[in-house]
């Protein structure tokens, strides 16, 4: 190839490349799955499009699969309702009648708080993708009783009470978006705190302030001690911010290009993964309940090796919930080679939980880590999972119609959950366990110590 | 018991510092500052003056927030307590102490208790090469002067509030943290094991007694990362607690200190703060520094025990209670 086609034909490679990353997201996350829920809530439950509507259609289960996976999801598991049903008996003594999905209890204990389903939303932080949709984050899952993370730098970056930029909400505002649209006593919000934040005492000025304090009092307000993400454990919290914020965060953060010497739109800001050893992490998180009494503790940690000997140190310092999040998790920037190469799946972070269970401890556990749908939910809790945690379906959802698309997919994913914990015969979440789960995979079913389904 | 703040009262504390009860309290407060520089000054402490503001301070302040300032641009604190700043004179000076003010933006569940103030002051007392068992000693031998005094300097005053001040005799009774939570126990006040003793506790505890009782050896995590780890008793501080009697609750906090660089690095992730906050701070302890042990007395609370004061605000001129914006 002559030297002028050569550029021109990586050229055109680059622009493709840019295309592809966007493709790629659509095509390798249920993104159509999610905006259907998000547009049509419960009626989006079954497969019809607009061309074959109920009466005209035939349809069955899909059988193919988006793409070949290099590890196994969620999804390689089924649930395995029986033909004979006690508990579906016991429901039915108790209500004198035939029980329907409708009958399911799903209220559910996590970490403190209650909540109306086994779900919370996923802590999101600074990114602007986060940031800029937070008023609908706030206000769908406050209204639909479900609890929300707010995660790292939030406050650092966009400032606690005054905004450091107008167009984009403060820390607080964020917060009441929540707390203000609270249907109690339902829900509670849990707060992360980076290294960077702990620099402005971000705890200690939330456990101060007199209007969050009635909050505080009843038990609505969580601490998240953040050991990692799924995205990316073992390397702290990444974005990109413009130049004014840059200057104004140098020397609390990491800037690989120093703001004030290069000329930049927009420059990468890291910010520090945190350091513990097993001793250090016991007296944070001691002194963390000494220091914020009313406070509930929770723990985010990444999809890390020693998880398990992280959830034994929670359980013994009595911490409120742990939650564990998948490599396939969300993020607004993670390095490739981290997405690709570091941490563990989240399947396999369940399976951690599920010999926590066994090993008899009692904490609660959150999954999250691309979970997005109510079977994801029902599968985990059968392993051991108290709940689980979406992140990027609220995100989209609130793209397709701000709040309203979110509590439609809430709507949507409670029915789903419904249905699945009733056609096992089951009406209470609690009794939904290890038998309700097959694996479509031999060694998985090993692994995890379930029938394999083709036995 | 929870003392609600009389918050039109505080904020007309101009009027409120005429008063005549008032005044012999404060006439009191001057008799007991001189008390303690008199036996301070006579063990061969030297009284400095104290810090105000610094790049940083006391974390270990149990849910308060510390006051910040615009210092040319960057951020200075408003000292919570002076901690710090007592480890670098005693490498200088040996014995030293300050009278500290102290600013600490505490929650508001605080401002009943009875015993919190926003602004305080404490007399920081410091020894290089003392060890805990030397700061308890002189902690008590401190406190049973000053009621020595009071009692024999102070007598009209104490008969006019009136006031019976059992200064108790040294050594006082030496509890450890864990038979602290036993006895609690067997008042059917569970505390569980590694969690700082919640106040309303504390003061039941304090009211089991008669004379001030030591509380030591606190858990990893219930205190400040300046508290030293037992070498030989890993999880346990070579710390204390010295608690006036008849419910009025903590008195004094002290311990020995942690000096060396790497341990102290490891303990400040106890905060979850990034160490290099504490710059000029661990700049001087990888330089070494010598060990030393001290505590702290705050001023307003040895008032409010030796005068038999309801709450703390009603022993300083001017009182600052968390949520109260006043005088």
């Amino acid at each position: 190839m002559s030297e002028p086609l050569t550029k021109l034909f990586m050229k055109m490679a680059s622009v493709r490349s840019a295309a592809a990353a966007g493709r790629s997201f659509l095509e390798s996350y249920p993104v159509d799955e999610i905006i259907q829920k998000a547009k049509y809530g419960t009626q989006a439950l079954y497969p019809f499009s607009d061309l074959d509507e109920y009466g005209r259609a035939l349809l069955g289960a899909d059988i193919g699969m988006r793409q070949l996976r290099r590890f196994h999801t969620l999804d390689d598991l089924v649930l395995l309702p029986p033909i004979f049903t006690p508990k579906r008996l016991e429901k039915m003594t108790e209500l004198q009648r035939e029980p329907y999905f409708s009958d399911v209890r799903l209220e559910t204990a996590i970490g403190g708080f209650r909540s109306r389903m086994p779900l919370a939303m996923a802590s999101m932080g600074s990114t602007e993708v986060a940031h800029a949709a937070s008023p609908h984050l706030g206000k769908a899952a406050a209204e639909a009783g479900i609890p929300m993370g707010l995660g790292e730098n939030i406050a650092t970056v966009w400032g606690y009470a005054k905004r450091t930029k107008p167009s984009m909400p403060s820390f607080r505002q964020r917060l009441f978006a929540y707390l203000d649209a609270m249907d109690e006593p339902f829900g509670g919000v849990v707060i992360q705190q980076s290294v960077e934040d702990a620099f402005d005492e971000l705890w200690n000025k939330i456990y101060t302030d007199p209007d969050v304090e009635p909050f505080i009092r009843k038990g609505f307000v969580a601490f998240e001690v953040k050991l990692g993400q799924g995205a990316k454990p073992g390397l702290g919290g990444e974005t990109k911010v413009s130049g004014d914020v840059a200057r104004s965060l140098k020397g609390k953060y990491y800037f690989p290009e120093d703001p004030e010497k290069v000329e930049r739109d927009l420059y990468e800001r890291h910010s520090a993964p945190g350091t513990y050893t097993e001793s250090i992490l016991r007296a944070q998180l001691r002194s963390l309940r000494n220091n914020f009494p009313r406070a509930r503790i929770w723990i985010k940690a990444g999809p890390f090796r020693d998880l398990l000997p992280l959830f034994r140190v929670a359980a013994e310092e009595r911490v409120d919930a742990v939650l564990a999040d998948g490599k396939e998790g969300g993020t607004g920037m993670s390095p490739t080679i981290a997405l690709k190469d570091l941490g563990l799946p989240s399947l396999a972070c369940l399976a951690r939980i599920n010999e926590a269970r066994v090993e008899g401890l009692a904490l609660p556990f959150v999954l999250s880590g691309r979970l997005y749908d109510g079977g994801h939910v029902v599968k985990a809790v059968a392993l051991g999972a108290t709940a689980c945690a979406f992140g990027r379906p609220f995100l989209v959802a609130a793209g397709v119609a701000g709040a309203k698309g979110i509590s439609n997919f809430l709507d949507a994913t409670e029915v789903e959950i419904r249905m699945l914990v009733s056609a096992l015969g089951k009406y209470s979440l609690s009794d939904v366990a290890r038998e309700d789960i097959g694996s479509l995979d031999r060694d998985l079913a090993d692994a995890l110590n379930v029938p394999y389904v083709y036995v | 018991m929870s003392v609600p703040p009389p918050s039109d009262a505080l904020k007309s504390s101009y009027r409120l510092v005429r008063d005549p009860r008032f005044q012999r309290v404060l006439r009191v407060q001057a008799v007991l500052g001189s008390a303690i520089r008199e036996y301070l000054n006579r063990e061969g402490f030297l009284e400095l003056l104290p810090p105000i503001i610094g790049p940083v301070s006391d974390p270990g302040i149990r849910g308060a927030k510390q006051a910040t300032i615009n210092f040319y641009g960057r951020e200075y604190k408003v000292m919570s307590s002076a901690i710090l700043y007592k480890q670098m004179m005693a490498a200088s000076l040996g014995k030293i102490y300050f009278f500290s003010p102290n600013v600490r933006l505490e929650p508001l569940e605080t401002a009943a208790t009875g015993r919190h103030l926003v602004e305080f002051v404490q007399v920081d007392v410091e020894e290089a090469e003392a060890t805990v068992e030397n700061a308890m000693a002189r902690a008590e031998s401190l406190l049973s002067h000053v009621s020595d005094y009071a009692r024999r300097e102070l007598a009209d005053d104490l008969a006019a509030f009136p006031r019976t001040l059992n200064g108790g005799t040294p050594p006082f009774r030496r509890l450890t943290y864990e038979e602290a939570l036993r006895v609690l126990a067997d008042h059917g006040r569970e505390v569980p094991y590694g969690v700082e003793i919640p106040w309303d506790h504390e003061e039941f505890l304090s009211s089991l007694y008669v004379e001030p009782f030591f509380i030591r050896d606190y858990p990893r995590g219930a205190r400040g990362f300046y508290d030293r780890e037992d070498p030989a008793r890993p999880g346990i501080l070579r710390d204390f607690d010295l608690l006036y009697p008849e419910g009025y609750g903590e008195a004094v906090s002290g311990a020995e200190r942690e000096y060396e660089y790497a341990k102290v690095i490891a303990r400040l992730r106890e905060t979850g703060e990034n160490p290099s906050k504490y710059g000029w701070y661990l700049d001087m302890l990888r330089e070494g520094i010598p060990p030393s042990s001290g505590f702290g007395i705050g001023i307003e609370r040895l008032t409010r025990y030796v005068c038999g004061l309801k709450a703390v605000w009603e022993a300083r001129p001017y009182p600052k209670v968390a949520g109260i914006y006043s005088p």
